[in-house]
């Protein structure tokens, strides 16, 4: 049996840290809800601070995989546990991290079977943060359905507005979706003759002949992008985002969709760089349509939620232009809008979720005026909004600048769809902040508490982080290109 | 950096001029913002600072033949190279030192106007952002810093315009400047990158360098500068995108002084300035930027002609100036631009900060209530207003009237008389609505009413020792400012020698002087104030425009030419109705129609397959009988 383990394994400590959270969780007794959450919020902290530590100890000077975990699983069928951190997904890894953690302290305030509740996010979470620092095609296929039933379950009981409805049609299309990528998986597989699902060995230059590449990669690009929001398959994903609890569309706008931004790059594109080459105008067609389309599909709403569901369409549209165009900026801006993406509309939810509580309604049309009533939760939410609209100085600006020249550059007809979509998503944001928090004091409200300092917490956070990589956007562009410049390079 | 900036005096100043108010933001919305006079004096101190160093900067690099730049890393992607950093040149400099000057006197009269007022920490904080965002925006060296900062311009102009967001309108207005100003952006923008992809860079330098002529096509050349000019149209409200100026006049009017009418609006005319070479190199962009800069200047001032309120005339006449500028630049004389940007800053925002003490004191924007509540006697803001609207109408020897002159020898310098004439024009027109307030506003016919306006008034009645405070306090900065207006014209040439080395390899000629143009300007300017007093100062006047005695007119002026019921009309039927609702339409109807009805049709199959296997005998013999044909069909066939 094979053992690779370059020192301590941390990429397995979050998944085990998260695994222990789980277990002490299903060991409290259902009463001691505060106990719960404590254990929730300390474990779910435990491995936001490793993935922290990770991406600060990440050596950007070498490059490459790091910290590989390699553990031999079924070797007849060569399937392997094999973990490993690289540019692409150190980005998404402390993502998930900071949307886990803030996730459990929004639900802070939660009185409703908290145990079950706790229990199967964590359990929603080892399945992304599995999927995410995995190099093996198996594992991605078994992470990806821990992480699907868990939504399901906790949709459809926690839920709100048309839930089952919701829940069952999120778990079909992703179902779909997977339905799709098993095949291309062992199709490929099948076909390279190495009897192994190692992406590393996988994705050597000629490994599959073009012809193998342009069919496995568009079964793969459906199948992922179905789960990353793709126009038009999209629709599953505002009713979601609406249905959800608070926390599970946090992670599920923040991280979930990103899973399938993710499966696109670290599957697709890394297995299919032919195949990409073939169908990325396609790729920039539907996503340089779904930008334009989310944003003025989403001025007609009515919800709070599902505004920033369709926001989302058109920021995944973003990344998914970005990775369509076959340059190392449009990569970079890819994975810097996933990581911004998911911080934003994290913030977005997080925001939600304390109006909600409070005034116990998301339609746009009942609010108004809360911006005297609570100023603070209030201003959180204006500052994802700005986000959204790629205002300078939040991180959300540097991964759409980064798009937009590049698709600019690449296909400049799609690029200018994009870039004109931005004056209306202006007007879509500015919109939903005018009705909902502007406007003369609304008597309803008039008795509701502002923020407190402690429940503020995962909001302020959130816009910590926004801001640092706004101003300081290096730090992690410098990351991602250890990844990109490597794999455009590497391109035959 | 290529000097250690503790070393370097200048680029000390430099950064310490524009952290400071940076700083002074982020401490107010951090810490401080439950206490109104401590985030008013962190807001006045980081603001005093940067007009230290900015008048520093300036005096110290009075004689600068070279530009100095100082760049640092900021971003780094592939082949996008994004520096942040700081330009240096006599243009740069002296839009710092406006925008500071001005910006420390607001943020004092602001601390009697906004007293009291439960946003005041808010407003000091907002408007701490905007002086970093501009100051950054005036020093950037790059296109990629100054698009990032016009942006953050443009933001803390949408949080001061809805200052007062419990106004429906004023959050209305918030919006509209915003997205208007975001469609000239997104042009900007796409010419930006069209300059990037040729090029390979955005320094300013590199762009204002005559060799990029033989380095970019010259069709692309002429189609970025016109997007980019896109950009200057929406930010500086002119034709098309002028609308949204007069209704920012919701916000607070020290904000209008600052934002709307002296620096913010006038960025897109600095851009001008800092791009002048560039822009110079494509005659169809300059040509444009022409005909666009005198469409809106005539169409300003007809709408000026016949507006009531005080702030809405004092906006369109910043549109009108904003369209000279642009005129005297794309006349290709570069100094008269700068020199008018420079003026009409003072006099503006002297004009905003009276019309403020009046409104504050009367409660009312409008010219007619204020002059029948007795505003003429408050001495100090109606004598400044005077000065400044002399200074506005180019009336010797206020500040005005020299920019104005210079504007218009460069405009005669063209071969086409029209562009002259159109500005002569203009000059006539400007004088009458600046006067038309002032004398409705002096000569008011009740005059005997103002006792019984003070007691109408809901503010009057604590006419108290703390009013008398902020009116004094008020007072400073107008005195200071209608000294600047008076004086400022005589400072031309210390400028224009100032401001020598700045494009001098371009070799632009010196300025004709045309000896009858001053004599004609005069003429048309006091005869503009003429017809103004004929109209409404004289005893017994009727007190009605000429343009109010045709209906049709005054209709046309007063509705702005009807183009915010074309954009509204735009926006409801096309954007609203037309694609969001298709779009909406589309996703509940056909995507998830087609989604759901496969999910029917699968539970409904399922019934029909069930059906089969009820258990029930006759069904199955029924079965077996249709399978038994049909495979016999099937073999013996």
């Amino acid at each position: 049996m094979q053992m690779e383990f370059a020192g301590f394994p941390y990429l397995s400590a979050i998944l085990l840290s998260c695994l222990a959270g789980l277990l002490l969780i299903l060991f409290i007794p259902r009463e001691k809800q505060l106990q719960i959450k404590w254990v929730s919020a300390i474990f779910s902290g435990i491995t936001l601070l490793l993935a922290i530590y990770l991406f600060f100890a990440y050596d950007k000077s070498r490059g490459g995989l790091q910290f590989v975990e390699k553990l031999e699983w079924i070797p007849y069928l060569g399937i392997q546990y094999f973990n490993a951190a690289d540019g692409f997904n150190l980005p998404n890894l402390l993502l998930t991290g900071i949307v886990f953690f803030t996730g459990v302290l929004t639900m802070w305030e939660m009185r409703e079977r908290v145990k079950e509740f706790f229990a199967l996010y964590f359990l929603l979470v080892i399945g992304v943060y599995g999927l995410f620092m995995t190099m093996d095609l198996f594992f991605i296929f078994v992470w990806y359905d821990v992480s699907l039933i868990p939504m399901y379950l906790l949709i459809a009981l926690w839920g709100t507005t048309r839930k089952e409805y919701a829940a069952m049609k999120l778990t079909l299309y992703l179902l779909a979706g997977s339905a799709l990528i098993l095949p291309a998986v062992l199709y490929l597989v099948v076909n390279s003759g190495l009897n192994t699902f190692d992406i590393v060995a996988l994705m050597r230059p000629g490994t599959f002949t073009p012809s193998q590449q342009k069919f496995a990669f568009i079964l793969l690009y459906l199948g992922f992008g179905i789960l990353a929001g793709v126009w038009p398959f999209h629709t599953w994903s505002p009713v979601g985002h609406v249905a959800a609890p608070h926390a599970v569309s946090m992670v599920h706008a923040g991280v979930l969709m990103k899973i399938g931004a993710f499966g696109v790059l670290r599957v697709a594109i890394f297995l299919c760089p032919q195949g990409w080459q073939h169908w990325a105008e396609l790729m920039a067609l539907l996503a340089a349509v779904g930008i334009i389309y989310g944003v003025l599909a989403g001025l007609r709403q009515t919800d709070l939620k599902y505004v920033i569901g369709y926001s989302s369409v058109s920021h995944m549209g973003i990344v998914g232009l970005g990775l369509s165009t076959l340059t190392v900026d449009g990569l970079n801006g890819a994975v810097l809008q996933m990581f911004a993406h998911g911080v934003m509309t994290a913030l977005f939810f997080s925001s939600v979720g304390y109006i909600y509580d409070r005034t116990h309604t998301k339609a746009i049309a009942e609010l108004g005026g809360l911006s005297r009533i609570m100023p603070v939760a209030s201003s959180y939410f204006i500052v994802a909004a700005l986000a959204s609209m790629g205002v300078p100085g939040l991180a959300n600006f540097w991964a759409e600048l980064l798009v937009l020249i590049s698709a600019f550059r690449v296909y400049p007809v799609r690029g200018l769809l994009a870039i004109i979509a931005l004056v209306f998503s202006a007007l879509f944001m500015l919109r939903v902040v005018q009705q909902t928090f502007y406007g003369p004091n609304n008597e309803k409200y008039a008795t509701l508490q502002d923020v407190t300092f402690g429940l503020g917490m995962p909001r302020m956070i959130l816009v910590a982080i926004l801001v640092l990589f706004g101003l300081y956007p290096s730090l992690m562009l410098d990351m991602i290109e250890t990844a990109s410049i490597p794999f455009i390079n590497g391109l035959p | 950096m290529a000097v250690l900036w503790s070393k370097d005096v200048t680029l000390l100043a430099a950064v310490a001029a524009t952290l400071a108010p940076f700083a002074s933001f982020v401490l107010i919305m951090v810490f401080t913002r439950s206490h109104p006079r401590l985030s008013a004096g962190l807001s006045l101190s980081a603001a005093g600072i940067s007009l230290i160093c900015a008048l520093a900067l300036l005096a110290g690099h009075w004689d600068m033949p070279e530009p100095i730049q100082y760049s640092g890393n900021w971003l780094a992607s592939g082949d996008i190279h994004i520096p942040f950093g700081y330009l240096l040149d006599p243009v740069s400099l002296l839009m710092l030192a406006v925008v500071a000057v001005i910006g420390f006197l607001i943020l004092v009269y602001s601390l009697g106007y906004m007293a009291g007022d439960p946003g005041f920490a808010r407003y000091y904080a907002l408007m701490s952002l905007f002086l970093w965002a501009m100051m950054c925006l005036a020093l950037s060296p790059t296109m990629f810093q100054l698009y990032v900062f016009w942006e953050l311009v443009g933001l803390s102009s949408y949080f001061l315009i809805g200052f007062w967001y419990e106004k429906f309108s004023a959050s209305q207005a918030g919006k509209k400047a915003f997205i208007m100003t975001r469609a000239g952006d997104v042009a900007m923008f796409v010419g930006v990158i069209l300059v990037l992809l040729n090029l390979g860079n955005l320094n300013i330098l590199d762009m204002d360098n005559p060799s990029i002529a033989g380095r970019i096509p010259q069709n692309l050349l002429t189609l970025s500068a016109l997007l980019i000019f896109g950009g200057i149209i929406g930010k500086s409200a002119q034709f098309p995108l002028l609308t949204w100026l007069p209704d920012a006049m919701q916000g607070p009017t020290p904000v209008s002084a600052l934002l709307h009418s002296s620096t913010m609006v006038a960025a897109g005319v600095y851009l001008f300035e800092r791009l002048f070479p560039f822009f110079s190199l494509s005659p169809h962009a300059m040509a444009a930027g022409l005909a666009i800069g005198t469409i809106s200047m005539l169409l300003a001032s007809t709408m000026a002609m016949v507006s009531r309120d005080i702030k809405e005339i004092w906006a369109y006449s910043t549109i009108s100036q904003l369209g000279f500028m642009l005129m005297g630049l794309d006349a290709g004389s570069f100094f008269s631009g700068a020199f008018h940007l420079t003026t009409h800053a003072a006099f503006k925002a002297l004009l905003f900060l009276c019309a403020g003490v009046f409104i504050h004191k009367f409660a009312t924007n409008d010219i007619f209530e204020l002059g029948e509540k007795g505003s003429r006697n408050l001495r100090v803001p109606m004598v400044c207003t005077v000065i400044a609207a002399g200074a506005l109408a180019g009336l010797p020897p206020l500040s005005g009237f020299f920019s104005k002159e210079l504007i218009l020898a460069g405009l005669a310098g063209l071969a086409n008389p029209l562009w002259l004439a159109a500005a002569l024009l203009g000059v006539f027109l400007t004088a009458y609505y600046a006067f038309r307030p002032i004398f409705i506003v002096l000569f008011p016919h009740h005059s005997t009413s103002s006792q019984k306006a003070s007691s109408a008034s809901p503010d009057s009645g604590h006419e108290d020792a703390h009013d008398q405070a902020a009116y004094r306090l008020m007072a400073i900065p107008l005195l200071i400012l209608a000294g600047m207006t008076l004086l400022l014209g005589f400072f031309q040439y210390p400028l224009q020698d100032f401001l020598k080395y700045q494009y001098a390899y371009l070799g632009i000629p010196a300025d004709r002087h045309y000896g009858w143009l001053p004599y004609v300007a005069s003429f048309l300017a006091f005869g503009g104030v003429g017809v103004a007093w004929v109209e409404f100062g004289r005893p017994g006047a009727a007190r009605v425009g000429f343009v109010e005695r045709i209906p049709i007119l005054f209709r046309l002026f007063s509705e702005r030419w009807y183009l915010d019921h074309l954009y509204r009309y735009l926006l409801e039927r096309v954007v609203d109705k037309g694609l969001s609702h298709i779009f909406a339409q589309n996703d509940n109807k056909v995507i998830d129609g087609s989604i759901d009805g496969l999910g029917h049709g699968t539970v409904e199959s399922g019934r029909i397959i069930a059906f089969l296997h009820t258990g029930m005998i006759q069904y199955r013999l029924l079965a077996i009988f249709v399978v038994m044909v049909l495979l016999s069909l099937y073999f013996f066939f």
